[in-house]
């Protein structure tokens, strides 16, 4: 119900695992000497700018980009999707958080180019229409899990995150996995219960 | 920031040479979440990245062996972390991964990265007006003498007392870890104890990898001491912070006693910290609360108190202690 | 409207929220936006005497670099308690003076942010370092008396009740303590964020602020324009606790480069700098000597403070004003000093003055329930005041007993040991409860509502106020659901932005005893203006049928006692607000917290698994949002007495851990169970609606109930925030 096309189900044992891959380097035989790899690959566009080829909200996205640029910025200034915010700009807050390949992470800390070919969800993307709610939403209004709602966007990111990997199972565990997204208003309480009240939903959807 | 250019490498090989041919300022890149926040606070100046973070030979992990387990320096935190065999068998290892940062942060963060995680000292990462001999060496350490509450009360020398700040390296060191690297000359294997170097004189080199050397996996042999093990971390918030003292403690018991002892402290010392002589101590005694704190204490021997830390020399020995009995309780 | 109780609804921003889609100041992205960066100074005090932008503005992409070589032209926009708008009095980058670490020192203007922020890190100055200071241990030259200061009287005398000295002298028990608060920092997730425009003369100004008209009139102070001339813009801020009470030094830096630049020009302060870069909770000591009699009556009180100020401000306290009042003690002494260090000026975070005030008086009163082996609920209940005791006032209200006995029903607290360390949880740590109480003054704003009905049913109220998460569009839309029954989704609030109406600062709680009172009259005007309208079933249905499109009304509202000439303040942007005190009563807002903490037997770990607050904050407009500002409080505290310190160096001035994973917050995982509870009880003596304040009293009390529950479980009293392992190690 909840899915978007880029991410994973919602079932805790689909938590996307990368797959095991102890390939020639990874096992114990010593590297290949130099030399007969392909060389590392560069995207210089001639500008210094990088051309990089980004999915954000199942939609394609191409792109030219200063290669200090975050990932938080781009999507901010460069696509005008400013529902995630900048609260520190360290991954120490939060408030960037969005999904890289289903997956949650700071975007502040994440170079956009290394976005490159990956898809990316923000809060605008999460909702299936534009009418419609996820239910972690509608469980944030309905227990009131914000105050001034600056931070609301990376806690919703990072509470769907959580309940699909599985780590909705005990108020502890929501609160110890909830512990990256500061919320200065302190609405915690309620972001614990619209967390309780929405994983059951996203899992029966 | 200072502008540098990106490029993804396609292999590790490929990587090694562009960073070995790019000189000084040719990094490694991986999760980024220690090297591009100390580039935005100018700490870090790299000129030219090269990106090994999307290497798929590198993110695998395997703990079912029966010899080894062997994590891939490109596997996240995270994943790692939520293992179900490590879980079961080594909580030390999976709970020093979960107990770091935050979910999103491990989501990023890679296991060969977290091992090289740098200081949290607010002297190093602020820049002007501190003296940081790591940012500048020579330049001075403006912690000694100033706000050291979080510093090192082991190993730290006259030019720095910075804490080394990762939690996974503490628990692989309590395993005798290895890891496997690789360079333009070829693949060595550094035992974990001497990855990490004491700041000495040269606080700038952390580590004895050279510039051009690419972890590439981390080994941990497989041993039944695992099961009986734990991380404990005690911070200044319950969730979410570097450590004021953490311990990585595995046991093999015989009923009461203890017929091996690993103890490994992190938060409180220059670099991982093996406490061997409270290993020694306690091997061949009964498990007691007061076994506990004596090999506690024995852990810290030794330690140096600076201006405001002198209380994480006692918190030290408290959670070496309690991380005793908790492991005992998985005998 | 006050008869019966408000139903619970949901918060009237919430569906934007969620969404990501409500727009805060920074969220402004567009084409053609220039992003600018701070270069801050790194030294504690001196001067600029050489600064060299030539690398800054060589970096691709910078387009312009601002110092104090170009902006001798801007005007201080004065200290906002002295007459001004400024957060502090002095605007950097108007000389080459530095008074603090982290005083920015030069602008630098770009077309990305990286590139801004690369030509700000080369930005290298030259300064000459001057001999500072930084903490309240300070040469007496520093220390400012505040009865002998230019501040002005009665606001800022100290205060005298009856003769403390002969009464402590007399007083068969003497408690006497002294308790220290360290510097903190607001921290609101939204940072310091301006994006500044000017279309034909016409200045706009986006920033997320508790006061706009302030932005307006200081700037116009600071650009020599008139008013009218300026727009600030500020539906929404992201957290504000006092921090954005004002005019910050970074807005009018963005303006200048927007001016020169011919664009718009985003200016995000970044974290660090904000910890420099806005005000601060200062640094204080508390000296409490508490007189009883033998039966455990106070019968003596006095509160002597040092707190912070900068150099170039005196930024004043009050923090015997709850002290010399939350119990009914006939003889008060209060004296005030102010500390001059070399800092930015500090401010108002949440409870300013009442969380440290009440951390030394509650953590006081708690030792003599001990002295005396009273329970520490039924002394306070013993000891509570029938009037004011300051001015012999009645109380407008008072149910502080009220939020003692609910308070300890519901937390059980029948079931506490008295001795300390006598209660044991099953893993072994220790558990103590802590009980302590507090009050926040009921202040009220003078406000101007402008009410309009269109023939479709829908309704737009402006009034003064800002909506910054406490809720205040969820009230208004309360009142005037309730009092033109027309439903939330035909509802407009207009609160925020300068134009409509007067935008009078939002802090002190003030906010909800402002805007409902308002709301309220201009709804009664409404009706009155209905009424000479044909009868029908509905407001919008009269319209019609008397052909008209819309209906407008406009009330004017002061607080009791407030002379006309305070609109005139209102209309100029400056604070305009009374209370507690008013000519025919005093009011206040209460709160009781119950608190129970574990410690970890061996590594002293402390926790707080639960909470119980009940307050009085007259009539609950808005249960829902209240819920959550009350527990947002209680966090507060949590953070307040267990986690928060802005560190300082004294070598270097400023702030040592200016980040957020080294300035500690609670995170979810520190938080536990917290209950709240509402008396809801009117006190129509204030407003007709019977409204209160709540912001700030939330949180006042729950830092000596959590230090008292500390000792209740280790016997260790600790006077020292915040209470850390180290004390208990």
């Amino acid at each position: 119900m909840d899915r978007t096309p880029d991410e994973p189900s919602d079932t805790p044992g689909a938590v996307s695992r990368r797959p095991l891959m102890i390939g020639a380097a990874l096992a114990a035989a010593p590297l290949a000497p130099p030399g007969i790899a392909a060389p590392a690959r560069a995207q210089d566009a001639g500008d210094g700018r990088l051309r990089v080829n980004l999915t954000v909200n199942g939609e394609a996205r191409q792109l030219s980009l200063d290669p200090r640029a975050s990932l938080l910025d781009t999507l901010r200034e460069g696509l005008a999707l400013t529902g995630a915010k900048k609260g520190c700009d360290h991954g120490q807050c939060g408030a960037c958080t969005v999904h890289l390949d289903g997956r949650r992470v700071a975007s502040c800390l994440t170079l956009a180019v290394q976005a490159d070919g990956r898809a990316v969800t923000t809060i605008e993307g999460v909702a299936r229409e534009d009418d419609e709610l996820h239910p972690m939403q509608q469980a944030f209004i309905d227990h009131d899990a914000l105050q001034c709602g600056y931070c609301t966007p990376g806690q919703i990111m990072a509470a769907i995150a959580l309940v699909r990997e599985g780590r909705a199972g005990s108020a502890e565990e929501i609160r110890e996995y909830m512990s990256g997204n500061l919320c200065r208003c302190g609405a915690y309480a309620g972001i614990l219960a619209a967390i309780q009240d929405a994983a059951p939903k996203m899992r029966g959807a | 920031m200072q502008p540098f250019t990106y490029a993804r490498a396609e292999s590790e090989e490929a990587a090694i040479r562009a960073v070995s041919a790019g000189g000084r300022g040719t990094r490694f890149l991986a999760g980024g979440t220690t090297l591009y926040d100390l580039m935005k606070l100018g700490a870090e100046t790299p000129e030219r990245l090269v990106d090994i973070s999307a290497l798929p030979g590198l993110s695998g992990f395997e703990t079912a062996g029966p010899r080894e387990l062997v994590f891939g320096a490109g596997a996240r935190m995270s994943d790692v972390a939520a293992d179900p065999r490590l879980v079961r068998d080594y909580p030390v290892l999976s709970e020093a991964l979960w107990k770091a940062a935050s979910q999103q942060l491990r989501n990023m963060a890679s296991l060969g990265g977290n091992l090289l995680q740098r200081t949290r000292c607010a002297y190093f990462r602020n820049g002007e007006p501190f003296a940081c001999n790591k940012r500048v060496p020579g330049s001075g350490c403006a912690a000694r003498e100033g706000i050291d509450r979080g510093h090192a009360v082991l190993g730290g020398s006259e030019a720095c007392i910075a804490t080394y700040p990762g939690d996974w390296a503490v628990a692989l060191l309590a395993l005798d870890a290895a890891v496997d690297v690789a360079g333009p000359n070829g693949a060595r294997t550094i035992p974990l104890e001497a990855l990490h170097r004491e700041p000495g004189a040269t606080p700038e080199v952390e580590t004895t990898l050279a510039r051009d050397e690419m972890i590439l996996r981390v080994r941990v042999p497989a041993t039944p001491l695992g099961r009986a093990s734990t991380y404990h971390k005690i911070r200044d918030r319950e969730s979410y912070a570097f450590a004021l003292a953490s311990a990585a403690v595995a046991l093999r018991m015989e009923g009461e006693v203890v017929r091996e002892a690993r103890i490994a402290l992190g938060g409180l010392a220059t670099r991982p910290w093996r406490a061997r002589e409270a290993e020694r101590e306690l091997a061949g005694r009964r498990l007691t609360p007061e076994a506990a704190r004596a090999a506690g204490d024995a852990a810290l021997r030794g330690a140096r108190p600076g201006h405001h830390n002198a209380f994480r020399i006692e918190l030290g020995a408290r959670t070496v202690a309690d991380a005793l009995l908790i492991a005992r309780q998985r005998a | 409207m006050s008869d019966t109780s408000f139903p619970d609804a949901p918060r009237a921003d919430a569906q934007d929220k969620v969404r990501g889609a409500l727009r805060y100041a920074a969220d402004d992205a567009r084409p053609g936006m220039a992003h600018a960066a701070l270069a801050v100074a790194a030294v504690a005090r001196g001067t600029v005497w050489r600064i060299d932008a030539a690398a800054a503005r060589a970096v691709p992409g910078v387009r312009l670099v601002l110092t104090h070589e170009d902006l001798g032209g801007v005007k201080p926009p004065g200290f906002i308690m002295g007459g001004g708008y400024g957060f502090q009095s002095i605007q950097p980058l108007t000389s080459p003076q530095v008074a603090y670490r982290g005083q920015p020192i030069a602008l630098v203007v770009a077309d990305s942010p990286e590139a801004a922020a690369e030509g700000a890190r080369l930005v290298r100055a030259d300064l000459a370092a001057e001999p500072h200071q930084v903490t309240l241990d300070t040469p007496e030259a520093d220390i400012v008396a505040q009865a002998d200061s230019p501040l002005p009287k009665p606001m800022f005398a100290d205060v005298t009740v009856g003769d403390a000295a002969a009464a402590l002298a007399d007083a068969a028990i003497r408690i006497e303590a002294e308790f220290r608060h360290p510097a903190q920092h607001q921290s609101p997730i939204e940072m310091l964020s301006t994006v500044a425009e000017w279309r034909d003369g016409h200045l706009t100004v986006q920033e997320g602020t508790q006061n706009a008209e302030a932005i307006r009139h200081g700037l116009a102070r600071q650009l020599e324009i008139e008013p009218a001339r300026i727009t600030v813009l500020s539906p929404s801020a992201g957290g504000g606790f006092g921090q954005k009470n004002s005019l910050q030094a970074h807005t009018v830096l963005a303006a200048e480069a927007a001016r020169r630049l011919e664009r718009p020009v985003k200016l995000v302060v970044s974290r660090a700098q904000v910890f420099h870069g806005g005000s601060f909770r200062p640094a204080s000591r508390h000296r409490i000597r508490l007189g009883a009699d033998a039966e455990g009556r106070m019968t003596a009180l006095v509160h002597e403070t040092d707190s912070q100020t900068s150099r170039h401000d005196l930024f004043p306290t009050q923090y015997t004003e709850l002290s010399s009042r939350l119990y009914g003690i006939g003889n008060f002494r209060g004296r005030e000093r102010l500390v001059r260090n070399d800092v930015q000026t500090p401010g108002y975070m949440r409870a300013p003055y009442e969380h440290p005030a009440a951390f030394a008086v509650e953590s006081c009163v708690d030792e003599l329930a001990y002295r005396l082996g009273r329970d520490p609920v039924a002394l306070r209940l013993a000891n509570d005041a029938a009037a004011d005791p300051v001015t012999g006032r009645p109380y407008s209200s008072r149910h502080l007993a009220e939020c003692l006995r609910r308070g300890a029903a519901r937390f059980g607290w029948e079931r506490r040991s008295m001795a300390p360390g006598s209660m044991r949880a099953a893993d072994g740590a220790l558990v103590g409860w802590g009980v302590a109480i507090g009050a926040y003054k009921a202040a009220t704003a003078p406000a101007v509502a402008r009410l309009r009905l269109l023939d479709d049913g829908t309704v737009t109220l402006g009034v003064g106020g800002h909506e910054m998460g406490q809720g205040m569009r969820t009230a208004i839309a309360a009142v005037l659901q309730r009092r033109l029954g027309v439903d939330p989704g035909r509802i407009t609030v207009e609160i925020g932005s300068t134009g409509a109406t007067p935008q009078h600062l939002t802090a002190g709680s003030w906010g909800t005893a402002t805007v409902v009172p308002a709301t309220d009259e201009a709804c009664d005007a409404l009706l009155r203006a209905l009424d000479a309208l044909p009868a029908s079933r509905t407001p919008a249905e009269r319209l019609r049928a008397a052909g008209r499109a819309f209906l407008e009304v406009e009330v004017s509202r002061r607080a009791p006692g407030q002379p006309e000439a305070v609109i005139g303040r209102l209309a100029t942007g400056l604070p305009a607000a009374a209370g507690p005190a008013y000519p025919e009563f005093v009011s206040f807002s209460h709160v009781a917290h119950f608190v129970e903490v574990r410690v970890e037997p061996t590594t002293c770990r402390i926790r707080v698994p639960r909470i119980v607050s009940v307050a009085d904050c007259g009539r609950v407009v808005s249960p829902r949002t209240a819920a959550s500002q009350l527990r947002g409080g209680v966090v507060w505290g949590i953070g307040a007495a267990l986690r928060e310190v802005s560190e300082v160096d004294p070598r270097h001035g400023g702030f040592l851990n200016a980040d957020l994973a080294e300035y500690v917050l609670p995170v979810h995982a520190d938080i536990g169970t917290i209950e709240v509870e509402f008396v809801d009880e009117p006190d129509p003596r204030l407003n007709r609606p019977g409204v209160k304040g709540l912001g700030e009293v939330a949180m006042v009390g729950v830092a000596p109930a959590i230090a008292n529950a500390v000792h209740h479980a280790t016997g260790k009293r600790l006077r020292s925030l915040p209470i850390r392992v180290e004390d208990l190690l």
